[in-house]
């Protein structure tokens, strides 16, 4: 269990007390939404991760009845800049003095009166606004990609303004997968939630079932049997080797080297078997569940499990030196789609991305979820911020996957795999899940009302922070390539949009 | 390159031997209805275990069960105490029209021939644009029907870049609000005739989205649809079992 501590202030100190508390030292902006109580007063809430203790903090202010607008924290805290825009859209609130204020989610091809959480008493909404931001100069010209793009991928809207075949901006608009899962996941009975979470972004299917589970389990205070948080780990870690492969592949793919993304592609797939054998399903779907696991992990299975493990590590290992020692591969990643240091901070942004660019935040080492943070993780990280570094980390990450779950298989405990949990959800309680995912920490974040009801189910997806970073490492880039530092970052589109 | 070029020659084959192969024990796959009656007795533990409301039991005995709202938890199998509902290992589980998709225990299924082909044209040869409208599920399965584990290319499909080009459309994802316009437009560039086939539950019907906010309720109420793959997310062999389906390969 995280513990969560709650700290009032008024809406008019709103912005520097954010800012303040979130700079404190160790201290990690998490999140930033809008919390309704049964009876209907609203709550301006933001998350604050205490990294050092593994506890957080969550900062309130009431919003009085008939108001749309909240001071803006962008300023002083840019790392909140995205959610204040996502606030924007699913509550009508508008957060003054946010210097790139328009909508994240919801653009012309909704409702202009759509304000998904948003109610009568709230007064009239702030008016969305959707724009890109244009860039003047002589030659200057634009290059519009998507929703729909070429790959066999998520869609989003990208509009380069470029000097030649250099891009100056990159303008990211998102909000083609929106979906309402947060508003779905208040309306579902609690033990058919799982299966929405799930689908908040399904190749972070576990991560999500996980930090689900956790979050409901953290509003009892239960505990999950052993054996199911050891295998909750060894989930997590195959979901990670899966995605990292993917990725890498993807990398390969994109600089045009066909052997190693075909090899990759096929060691993909060889993760997903292990993922299915371990869970019954090849993303691990409806594995995971409050109180531990929907299923069980026959015994016979582990020396199945640890046989294809120890078959796929050299040839993961070889498969990555085809790719990285190529003069060709290097030439392409490096110096390519710089991410700075102190950017990536100042955006509070997660995961490979981060650590790439000398982060060494990473939610195993910190907070607890499944086995961590007593199981040892080296933090896998990387200075220069370039396409290099992030296949690099991934690299580190993936080998660091598999020596964790051949770790943990060969010390699995046996016993039950489920605690049983109480039919309904305990009144007036909080809870706060972060688990590490394959793109970084992920949050799902859970208020219960006095009748027992969720209050607020807030997800903050580790691509809700990360995005930023793409338009930064696009600039100055050729337009070339774009494909290859996108998929260094490796973005979730649903995840973002919910 | 030489390095390159010893490891491609190392790499085994790595294609599955056998086509649209079961899937193994084990596996949460759709569930089908078996021949062992229910138990009546006003017991509907499958009916009050699926999150998705796709099972009906109707007369106290008579299980309806609709795989185009299923998102293969497996929680009916699980709470069947009769062995009524069992998962369905084959992964030709595609099929050409909606209401096959509904199975029911007792009666007969729909028993009326599906309507004739809308073309012939791509029975051996497709082109397909896809487009996504989700969580990324179904894509990366429809992404690994690309791999050499399943090398969709032998049956001759093909993924393309542009609706231009395409003659198939695979449509994933329950289609909110904000993709209604696009994905029409997308269909409107592809040149005639053309098809579309609805993958994964939420395409069929919105699956855990389905009746919320975001209109997010599959690709019917956009689209004509000429085949319809169901599960969350299918597996890649009934994926490419679909796309044989709808364009009329005896592969299928």
């Amino acid at each position: 269990m995280i513990r969560v501590d709650a700290v009032r202030t008024e809406l008019s100190d709103w912005a520097s007390v954010l800012s303040d508390r979130a700079k404190r030292a160790g201290f990690q902006y998490g999140h930033l939404t809008v919390r309704r109580h049964a009876g209907g007063e609203r709550m301006l809430e933001a998350l604050l991760l205490d990294v050092e203790s593994g506890s957080v903090e969550v900062l309130s202010a009431p919003v009085p009845a008939g108001t749309s607008e909240f001071p803006s924290v962008t300023s002083v805290l840019p790392a909140a800049h995205w959610a204040e825009r996502a606030v924007g859209d699913l509550w009508g609130l508008y957060a003054i003095g946010h210097q790139r204020w328009k909508s994240l989610l919801l653009h012309e091809a909704w409702p202009p009166d759509l304000f998904p959480f948003a109610i009568a008493q709230d007064g009239r909404p702030a008016a969305r606004e959707s724009y890109l931001m244009v860039v003047g100069g002589t030659g200057v010209h634009e290059i519009a990609v998507g929703p729909i793009h070429a790959g066999i991928i998520e869609p989003g809207h990208f509009r380069f303004s470029c000097l030649g075949e250099i891009i100056a901006n990159l303008e990211i608009r998102l909000g083609y997968q929106h979906r309402g899962v947060e508003k779905r996941l208040t309306e579902v009975p609690w033990h058919h939630a799982r299966h929405v979470a799930e689908s908040a972004s399904s190749d972070t299917t576990v991560a999500n079932a996980l930090a689900h589970s956790e979050a409901i389990e953290g509003l009892w205070d239960l505990e999950v049997p052993r054996r199911a948080a050891a295998l909750r780990t060894v989930a997590l870690e195959c979901e990670r080797l899966a995605s990292h492969l993917g990725d890498l592949g993807g990398l390969a793919g994109d600089i045009g080297f066909a052997l190693p993304a075909a090899t990759f592609g096929r060691l993909r797939g060889a993760a997903l078997g292990l993922c299915q054998t371990l869970s019954g399903s090849r993303l691990q779907r409806g594995f995971i569940c409050p109180g531990g696991l929907a299923f069980g992990v026959d015994d016979k299975r582990i020396p199945e499990l640890k046989a294809d493990l120890a078959g796929l590590r050299p040839i993961v290992n070889e498969a990555c030196e085809l790719l990285l020692e190529n003069p060709g591969v290097q030439e392409r990643m490096e110096g390519t789609g710089v991410l700075p240091p102190h950017l990536a901070k100042e955006f509070a942004m997660v995961g490979p991305t981060a650590r790439a660019s000398g982060s060494n935040y990473d939610a195993r080492l910190h907070f607890q979820h499944a086995l961590y943070p007593g199981h040892a993780v080296e933090v896998a990280s990387e200075a220069a911020g370039d396409v290099l570094a992030r296949t690099l980390v991934r690299r580190k990450e993936l080998e660091a996957s598999i020596r964790v779950i051949e770790q943990v298989l060969g010390d699995l405990p046996s016993g039950p795999v489920i605690t049983a949990t109480p039919d309904r959800l305990p009144a007036d309680k909080v809870a706060v899940s972060i688990v590490e995912a394959w793109r970084g920490s992920l949050i799902h974040w859970i208020t219960t009302d006095a009748d027992g009801t969720i209050g607020l189910y807030a997800i903050r997806d580790p691509s809700f922070q990360n995005w930023t970073g793409l338009a930064i490492a696009a600039r100055h880039n050729l337009v070339a390539d774009f494909p290859l530092i996108n998929k260094s970052f490796g973005l979730s589109y649903s995840g973002d949009d919910l | 390159m030489l390095s390159a070029l010893i490891a491609a020659a190392k790499q085994r084959n790595s294609t599955d031997a056998q086509d649209f192969p079961d899937l193994p024990e084990g596996v949460r796959s759709l569930p089908r209805l078996t021949a062992e009656p229910c138990l009546g007795e006003g017991c509907s533990r499958c009916a009050s275990a699926c999150p998705t409301a796709a099972i009906k039991v109707e007369d106290g005995a008579t299980v309806t069960l609709d795989r185009g709202l299923c998102v293969t938890c497996g929680a009916c199998v699980e709470s069947c105490p009769t062995g009524t509902i069992a998962y369905d290992r084959s992964t030709r589980t595609a099929v050409r029209r909606r209401e096959d998709l509904v199975l029911r225990q007792s009666g007969s299924l729909n028993d009326s021939s599906p309507e004739p082909m809308a073309t012939k044209a791509f029975s051996r040869s497709v082109d397909v644009r896809e487009v996504s409208t989700g969580c990324n599920a179904t894509d990366l399965e429809v992404a690994a029907t690309t791999n050499a584990i399943f090398d969709c290319s032998r049956f001759g499909i093909h993924f393309v870049a542009s609706p231009r080009f395409a003659d198939a459309l695979i449509v994933t994802g329950p289609v909110g609000r904000a993709m209604h316009e696009p994905l029409l437009r997308c269909y409107e560039a592809m040149a005639e005739p053309r098809i579309v086939i609805a993958v994964g539950t939420c395409a069929i019907s919105g699956g855990v989205h389905r009746g919320g906010y975001a209109e997010a309720n599959g690709v019917t109420p956009h689209l004509p649809v000429d085949a319809f793959v169901p599960g969350c997310p299918p597996h890649p062999w009934s994926i490419i079992h679909g796309v044989l389906l709808a364009i009329g390969s005896k592969k299928a």
